[in-house]
């Protein structure tokens, strides 16, 4: 017992003292004096305990009432509530998640030292350059502290209990080191290694590491077998970390690079350059230095160093997701702002309704900060309540956005809930509650108590408090007008890329990749055997249609360019050759796949290398270069006429219809295909095989696995896929955007239709007494109709236009993510409009019926 | 035969907030202990009003610690030890604000029922 709780029953037991001694002088006994005393008093216990909460408890006490009032108010007024609550919960889930996103994505650093001083030098800043340039570059240059390259590797690792195909890059010495992340075990290569013939060290992912080596530290120093060749483990990289960060995102082995002869080929383009700046340099003096490196070797070497572009890594990584995140931080900051505009309006409209019981608890001795917090504690619990829920939402919405999000973008795996973005948001939303909690509060708690009695609540700041809420209306309507905008404008570049057509039947198709640099089969000469008794047996399996072979599929293979030299015709400057996509084909490719061929024929079993040499080219490239000739017959090199060799000469033989390359919405360009069995040294110790199936191709894809590892077990199958997942990945990130961009604005439309229906509503409420007089006047309730809803849609049609403009400027920031369809789309700025009046029409009806149903003697007689 | 005490009929229940205002205004004319100031406000409401103890206590309290109203131990007249509230600078001005509170709410509830026919 506490110095002041023994103090209290003192008191206490004082009063009862002289209460017995008052009694016992008017006459009673002791004993009864005592027992009435006592039964007067009450329950002692209890007294003392509510009069000790006085001292300890008090503010939490109050809290905890007013947090109770303000659920009873929300119980009382349960589907108003529910629609602010999910509404803020939405804006707020819908925040987090997609700040998460744009946080992980675009604003968190690279996971290297210093990453905004990293910079890539790339062919027209997208492509690869030649490792003769980029020898010369590194020898000339001095900006930059360390210059290095990479280059795509993709072995078979072979020699443990699970062989499989790796995704890896071979990079120069500087590099790694480059990048300013040291190896968690070991080291990196040494420049001498980087030299052919000691090259066979190996640096791997901690990802690699757990996999094959179970995170084994005597693993540095172990053999392992990449490609048929012992390679020696010097170094595991920290977890987390990845390299490189824009293309070849899933490498977990690094090997070094070791030119060697290539050092001086200024053709065969396959290096990527990173390069570090040095600390004093800055990106424009460091771009001026290297043009003015390649305008000399431009001069020197003509065509060879054109356009080659320093770009800041960083801007590399998140460049082209960019516009796509920042329109979708648009759309949700915009159902943020729309689910508070929808909760001050319920909270206004309750302040509304309680003028006169605010001025009643006023007069009763209230004080005004008492109300003011109780008015707080109010929409600050349903502002908590509401982040609880969207805090929930934010977790799914991340989890779901790591599922299904496409596959192209950039970090997205690691994305996880930022607390700090969730706590941002939650901030904003109580925010809202604050503010529109506490405005109504001021105004009710400063009102002169005997007015707020008087007018029963119909005082003249009823009319400024209506302005307000058509203000918020007027908004909700332009920021869903917008969203909708940008989300029709995303279903019309959707569909427009569904009906693209791809030249291909994407159908019924499975591929897999066939990799056999692990087995014998990659002896020379052996691996054109395999492939083709592989496709004699897989032909034989019941249920496949056809089946052929290519060296890497359209769209999620690689693209190998090569230039050509067309017979006859003059020679053209270096560097200004014409140039195509090429792909090598078994015979049964073209058909398989569905390729239409234009003229001519495909590729045939008589196509060896024993036979002449044959190509098949697009129609592009027909109309390119023989417009209004017929190009069979034509031949064209893939020698250059400047090398000793004598050109080997290709005679077209077919023409087919474009077909998609790589980009799925790109306009045609040259592509042609060369018989695998005329090129087979030009391949690698992998080749793509295609099937045709007459059932489920997904199904089918263990028939013919079983029958490839018959022919021989150490061949590695990877990238197992249907041609349609294929296509479904190239428009991921469309559909990504526009299924998003969709439920924002959907949720938007409903929150608005909501927010003009609950103020009409309010309105009619309002002018209960003048609708009552005109209809008893004789006025039609047709009248009554039109009188509610024309209000309503003044607020509509105000909202509307406003949001026209705001469309406009948003169409503009979506213009990279649109495709075959202008910005400013006539038909998605004209039906969207009108969408959107119809359902403010709708939600302004709802109460003007109602209000046209009022029976007028009883809207008179009330108060 | 119980005879029920006739006090308890005309008992008017207090209304919330005004007990402060009872309080400050029975400390006004000198300090009082908590039993002192009940029999008070019975006394001067004619036995209609009756602080419940319930409410008192805490009450007291609360303006101790709002110090409209300040306590000190004392010897009573029989010699044991009471604890006596009195009315501190604060809560004289607060017992102005809260009558011209009251007034203005008799006022008010007057207008309004005076409209009523009667």
């Amino acid at each position: 017992m506490s110095h002041r709780d023994r103090r209290l029953r003192e008191e206490i037991e004082s009063h009862l003292r002289m209460a017995i001694c008052d009694r016992m002088e008017r006459g009673e006994s002791a004993a009864e004096a005592e027992a009435n005393a006592r039964r007067e008093f009450g329950n002692q216990g209890l007294v003392e305990e509510v009069t000790r909460e006085m001292w300890s408890w008090i503010w939490l006490e109050q809290l905890w009432r007013d947090v109770r009032y303000g659920l009873r108010g929300m119980r009382r007024n349960p589907g108003f509530t529910a629609v602010a609550v999910l509404a803020l919960a939405l804006g707020i889930g819908a925040n987090s998640a997609i700040f998460t996103a744009v946080d992980a994505i675009l604003l968190r650093p690279l996971g290297y030292r210093d990453p905004e001083r990293l910079v890539v030098i790339l062919n027209h800043g997208r492509g690869p350059v030649a490792p003769a340039n980029f020898v010369d570059w590194k020898a000339q240059s001095r900006s930059f502290d360390n210059m290095g390259a990479a280059e795509y590797w993709t072995p078979d690792f072979t020699g443990s209990d699970r062989p499989e195909k790796l995704w890896a890059l071979r990079v120069s010495a500087d590099v790694l080191p480059l990048l300013g992340v040291p190896p968690a075990l070991g080291r990196f290569f040494t420049p001498a290694e980087d030299q052919p013939g000691h090259e066979f060290e190996a640096v791997l992912a901690y990802s690699l590491w757990q996999r094959q080596f179970g995170g084994d530290k005597d693993v540095l120093g172990r053999r392992i077998q990449l490609d048929n060749r012992n390679y020696t483990v010097v170094g595991v990289m920290p977890a987390g970390f990845r390299f490189a960060p824009f293309w070849a995102t899933h490498a977990e082995l690094w090997a070094p690079l070791a030119l060697g002869p290539r050092a001086s080929k200024r053709g065969g383009n396959s290096l990527r350059v990173f390069a570090r700046l040095k600390a004093d340099v800055t990106l424009e003096q460091a771009r001026a230095e290297f043009s003015a490196i390649t305008a000399g070797l431009e001069r020197q070497y003509p065509g060879t160093n054109r356009d080659q572009r320093i770009v800041p890594l960083k801007e590399k990584v998140v460049g082209d997701i960019r516009p796509a995140l920042l329109t979708l931080l648009c759309a949700v900051g915009f159902v943020l702002l729309i689910a508070c505009a929808n909760v001050a309006h319920m909270l206004l409209a309750r302040a509304a309704a309680r003028t006169h019981e605010v001025a009643v608890r006023a007069a009763l001795g209230a004080g005004r900060s008492r109300l003011v917090r109780q008015f707080v504690a109010e929409s600050l619990t349903m502002a908590m309540l509401s982040g609880a829920v969207g805090l929930l939402l934010a977790c799914w919405g991340v989890r779901a956005m790591v599922r299904f999000g496409p596959a192209g973008i950039p970090r997205l795996e690691t994305l996880t809930l930022d607390w700090r973005v969730a706590g941002v948001t939650l901030a904003v939303s109580l925010a809202t509650g604050i503010v529109f909690g506490l405005a109504p509060a001021l105004h009710a708690s400063g009102l002169d108590s005997a007015e707020g009695l008087k007018e029963g609540g119909r005082s003249s700041s009823g009319a400024a408090r209506q302005r307000v809420r058509g203000l918020l209306v007027i908004s909700e309507f332009a920021l869903s007008l917008m969203l909708l905008i940008g989300a029709g404008l995303m279903l019309r570049s959707f569909v427009a890329l569904q009906a693209i057509d791809p030249g291909f039947r994407p159908d019924h198709l499975l591929t897999m990749v066939l990799s056999v640099g692990g087995s014998q089969e990659a002896a020379s000469g052996r691996a054109q055997e395999f492939y083709q008794s592989a496709l004699e047996r897989v032909r034989g399996i019941p249920g496949v249609a056809s089946a052929g072979m290519t060296n890497h599929l359209p769209i999620a293979g690689d693209l190998w360019g090569f230039p050509f030299w067309i017979d006859g015709r003059p020679v053209p400057h270096p560097g200004e050759e014409p140039g195509g996509a090429f792909r090598l084909a078994l015979p049964g490719y073209l058909e398989t796949m569905k390729i239409p061929i234009l003229g001519g024929r495909g590729f045939e079993a008589g196509d060896t290398a024993a036979a002449p040499g044959v190509v098949v080219i697009n129609e592009y490239m027909a109309q390119r270069y023989w417009p209004g000739e017929n190009a069979i017959g034509k031949r064209i090199t893939l020698d250059s006429p400047s090398s000793s060799k004598l050109p080997a000469w290709l005679t077209v033989v077919g023409i087919t219809k474009n077909a998609v390359r790589s980009d799925w919405a790109a306009p045609p360009e040259e592509e042609f295909f060369l018989p695998y069995l005329q090129h087979p040294e030009t391949m690698g110790h992998y080749m793509t095989l295609v099937v045709r199936t007459k059932r489920d191709p997904a199904a089918m894809a263990p028939a013919v696995e079983s029958a490839i590892w018959q022919i021989d077990r150490n061949v590695t199958i990877s990238e197992v896929q249907t041609m349609n997942a294929v296509v479904e990945g190239a428009n991921a990130e469309a559909r990504f955007n526009m299924a998003l961009l969709a439920v924002f604005a959907a949720v938007a439309t409903v929150l608005s239709a909501v927010g003009i229906g609950g103020v009409m509503s309010y309105a009619a409420q309002r002018r209960r007494r003048e609708i009552g007089i005109r209809l008893a006047l004789g006025a039609r309730r047709a009248e009554i109709l039109q009188l509610i809803t024309g209000e309503g849609m003044v607020l509509a049609l105000c909202g509307t236009s406003a949001g026209i403009a705001g469309a406009l400027a948003l169409a503009r920031l979506m213009a990279k993510l649109l495709y075959g369809v202008p910005p400013v789309d006539l038909l998605t700025f004209i039906t969207v409009p009108l969408l959107l009046t119809t359902v403010a029409l709708a939600a302004c009806l709802v109460p003007a019926f109602r209000a046209a149903r009022i029976s007028p003697v009883a809207a008179l007689r009330q108060e | 035969m119980v005879r029920k005490p006739p006090v308890y009929r005309n008992r008017i229940e207090l209304l919330q907030g005004t007990l402060d205002l009872l309080i400050l205004q029975t400390l006004q004319w000198g300090p009082r202990h908590g039993y002192g100031i009940s029999q008070a406000i019975r006394a001067g409401s004619g036995d209609v009003l009756r602080a419940d103890t319930g409410s008192l206590y805490p009450a007291l309290h609360r303006l101790e610690r709002a110090k409209w109203i300040a306590a000190e131990w004392k010897k009573s007249e029989n010699q044991q030890r009471v604890k006596v509230y009195r009315l501190t600078a604060a809560g004289r001005k607060q017992l102005l604000s809260e009558r011209s509170r009251w007034e203005q709410l008799v006022q008010a509830m007057g207008g309004v029922l005076g409209h009523e026919p009667s």
